[in-house]
């Protein structure tokens, strides 16, 4: 492999990198808000989230990225291929990421709200200041999870024509007719971010258990 | 719109061609990756420190690699060793190596939470090895699993998506061509990702089913 | 090295003629630096109930535990019917848990949780190791299985499932299942300790009825009730060393030693009165 394809690669890293967390920013406060739409019991609402939430979990991302990018401009709706996947990825994890939040809710002591009715606090107030402190910090295991196994399915969007590390791996394959080298490149590259986000995660779990005496 | 729709369901065959290669490919992958786990969670929980590291970076390997490199690893990179698969043998292999980790693990996790005096008693009545994982170790611990292999196999399903960048006729790959054939993509897709929400629904029916048969011993 | 004071009383001739089923030799065993038990010898001879002593900690289900091989004694010998458990023949080597299991597979055990298997019904439980672990034909363990789902009276209860079964119908499942076997010895370790109140009796029924018909058997427990209508012999440990060996009338009513005194002043003071008036 030559220089040039170690740099091929390694912008395929940044655009691999930079789509997902983007997806994840967007994913994560927007799965939240579907988890809050669904536990305040609004009827309608709340069934067409369940409902959007059952779909999005059972479709491949593949599948995802090529209605995105394809149906919307059939439905006028034009889009280039960039936000096309940031758009898929995003829906598909906010939907995952949506059980993860549900899950610290309907667990969370009904108790606890209760005190904090009684103390006057409103639902908003009671939310931000008692519930959200508690249910980020029970969630982020499952939320970074999830983190990861967006990265993993990342190579998806390359079906939309954009160029991240997978695309790269086999493009400079295709040209040096040594497909193993990129493709072992490509797999440390993952590696590495995976385990970055890991690395974080345990940070901050672990400056939480100093703090608080729990995680 | 409709037109669109009614176009699709003029070349529902080939939809549903793709639909049964992917039902096809999913079920024997599963099968698979459970058959080939089985030795890897043995290895796992072995007392020879040599095999459980062989097996326990398998697992960790599989865990960080993204699935669709592993399958051009598969397709475009073992050629070079020597090892030719065709595109439908390479998917499989890399969804049966992949899945086969994860199963490996979900059976490792439910085995070492088996209560101690389960095995005592295997013990204490004289059963070893085989016969021990077989009759006494194993049934407690698929019946544990099910609905965690469930999970796993929904995953293999969204996995085999990926195969259509490989040219793989699975369901993904048969919608991506009526579309482009006849300009027909939201249909195409909107069918596509309703027959994969079905085939969820239904793993999820199969495993309350066990899992309601499971009761019976809890 | 003057193991602490085991005082025996004298044999009947003609049991000491014969082999032990269980025979144990200066059995050691340390967990981490601390020694639970320190140079244990004892000996089980066949139709014997021997019951075995002592307070909480003093390495009673460990001694148990390891006659089947559960622990492995740091040093020491034990030997079923003449045969060394845990080494092969001649040698020092460990055997084999393949080479284990005929010599389990004739002691039979009996567990504090019961260790019913969750995965099969209670005729299943009975009928599994015999026809996995001794290869006997299906028909035949199934018939002697029926027989003694009468004999403790749950034979009506043969197609359920463990979990379906209150604590001491499992503990006579569990008793069954061992008997199953055919087994040369049955261990119990403390096999009422788990139990509501209410359903020690149905358990201990069963297990006086095994000992008047002749089974060996070998029981820690707390149950002094037992220890006194049910044993030939009585070996108190504590500490992790035996320190009396007795008949249940002597060591109930006129221990030797003062442990053993202080240990049933605790837990025996109502038993002994019971003793005194009743002579």
């Amino acid at each position: 492999m030559r220089a040039y394809d170690y740099i091929s690669l390694l912008q395929g890293a940044a655009v691999t990198v930079s789509l997902s967390l983007i997806g994840i920013a967007l994913g994560v406060p927007i799965g939240l808000m579907l988890a809050l739409v669904r536990w305040s019991g609004v009827p309608v609402l709340g069934r067409a989230v369940a409902a959007y939430v059952s779909v999005l979990r059972a479709t491949p991302l593949v599948t995802l990225a090529l209605l995105v990018f394809f149906a919307l401009p059939n439905i006028g709706v034009p889009i280039d291929p960039v936000p096309a996947a940031i758009a898929s990825l995003a829906m598909n994890t906010a939907a995952f990421n949506c059980e993860i939040w549900r899950a610290a809710l309907t667990d969370f002591p009904r108790t606890q709200l209760d005190a904090a009715t009684a103390a006057g606090m409103t639902t908003g107030l009671a939310f931000r200041r008692i519930v959200f402190p508690q249910i980020w910090r029970i969630s982020l295991p499952g939320l970074v999870n999830e983190m990861t196994l967006l990265i993993k399915s990342s190579p998806a969007i390359a079906v939309v024509g954009i160029v991240d590390i997978t695309r790269a791996a086999v493009r400079i394959g295709a040209q040096t007719y040594e497909p193993l080298p990129p493709f072992l490149a490509a797999t440390v590259l993952y590696f590495m971010v995976v385990l970055g986000f890991v690395r974080v995660q345990r940070a901050i779990e672990s400056h939480m258990d100093r703090k608080f005496g729990f995680a | 719109m409709t037109r669109e729709f009614a176009i699709v369901w003029a070349h529902r065959d080939r939809l549903l061609e793709g639909l049964a290669n992917t039902i096809w490919l999913c079920v024997l992958a599963t099968i698979l990756a459970l058959v080939i786990a089985g030795p890897i969670t043995v290895a796992l929980m072995s007392a020879n420190r040599p095999l459980r590291a062989v097996a326990r970076g398998f697992v960790d390997a599989m865990r960080c690699v993204p699935f669709l490199l592993l399958a051009y690893i598969v397709y475009y990179g073992l050629p070079s060793l020597g090892i030719r698969f065709n595109n439908w043998s390479a998917g499989l292999c890399a969804l049966v190596t992949y899945n086969a980790a994860y199963m490996a693990e979900i059976l490792r996790g439910a085995w070492a939470s088996l209560p101690r005096e389960h095995v005592d008693a295997g013990h204490a009545f004289g059963f070893s090895g085989a016969r021990l994982y077989w009759r006494i170790i194993l049934p407690p611990v698929v019946m544990a699993c099910v609905p965690v292999i469930g999970n796993q196999m929904i995953q293999i399903i969204k996995d085999s998506a990926f195969l259509t960048i490989i040219a793989v006729p699975e369901l993904t790959h048969e919608a991506s061509a009526i579309q482009s054939m006849y300009y027909v993509p939201f249909a195409a897709f909107v069918a596509a990702v309703a027959l994969y929400w079905l085939l969820c629904r239904i793993v999820e029916t199969l495993v309350a089913a066990v899992e309601r048969r499971a009761e019976a011993t809890r | 090295m003057a193991s602490a004071a085991a005082t025996r009383t004298s044999e009947p001739a003609a049991a000491a003629a014969e082999r032990p089923v269980l025979e144990v030799q200066g059995v050691w065993k340390k967990f981490g630096e601390h020694d639970v038990l320190i140079d244990v010898s004892l000996s089980v001879r066949k139709g014997q109930t021997i019951c075995i002593l002592g307070p909480s900690g003093s390495g009673k289900s460990t001694l148990l535990r390891c006659l089947n091989w559960l622990e492995r004694p740091d040093h020491g010998h034990i030997f079923l019917s003449g045969q060394r458990i845990g080494y092969r023949a001649g040698s020092e080597l460990p055997m084999t848990p393949a080479e284990l299991a005929p010599i389990r597979a004739r002691i039979g055990m009996v567990f504090q949780h019961f260790n019913l298997w969750p995965h099969l019904t209670v005729m299943g439980n009975l009928i599994e190791a015999p026809i996995w672990v001794q290869s006997r034909p299906r028909g035949e363990v199934v018939a002697e299985a029926e027989v003694l789902l009468d004999k403790i009276g749950l034979r009506e209860k043969a197609d359920v499932y463990p979990a379906r079964l209150s604590g001491g119908q499992k503990q006579r499942v569990a008793i069954a299942r061992a008997l199953a076997m055919r087994p040369a010895v049955l261990l119990f370790d403390e096999a009422t300790s788990a139990l509501d109140p209410e359903l020690v009796g149905e358990v201990l029924a069963v297990m006086e009825d095994l000992a008047k018909a002749g089974m060996t058997m070998v029981v820690v427990t707390h149950e002094m009730s037992f220890a006194q209508d049910a044993a030939d012999e009585i070996v108190f440990l504590d500490h992790g060393r035996v320190v009396e060996v007795a008949s249940p009338e002597k060591f109930f009513r006129e221990p030797d030693t003062e442990r053993a005194r202080q240990f049933l002043q605790r837990y025996g003071a109502t038993t002994r009165r019971a003793f005194r008036d009743g002579a």
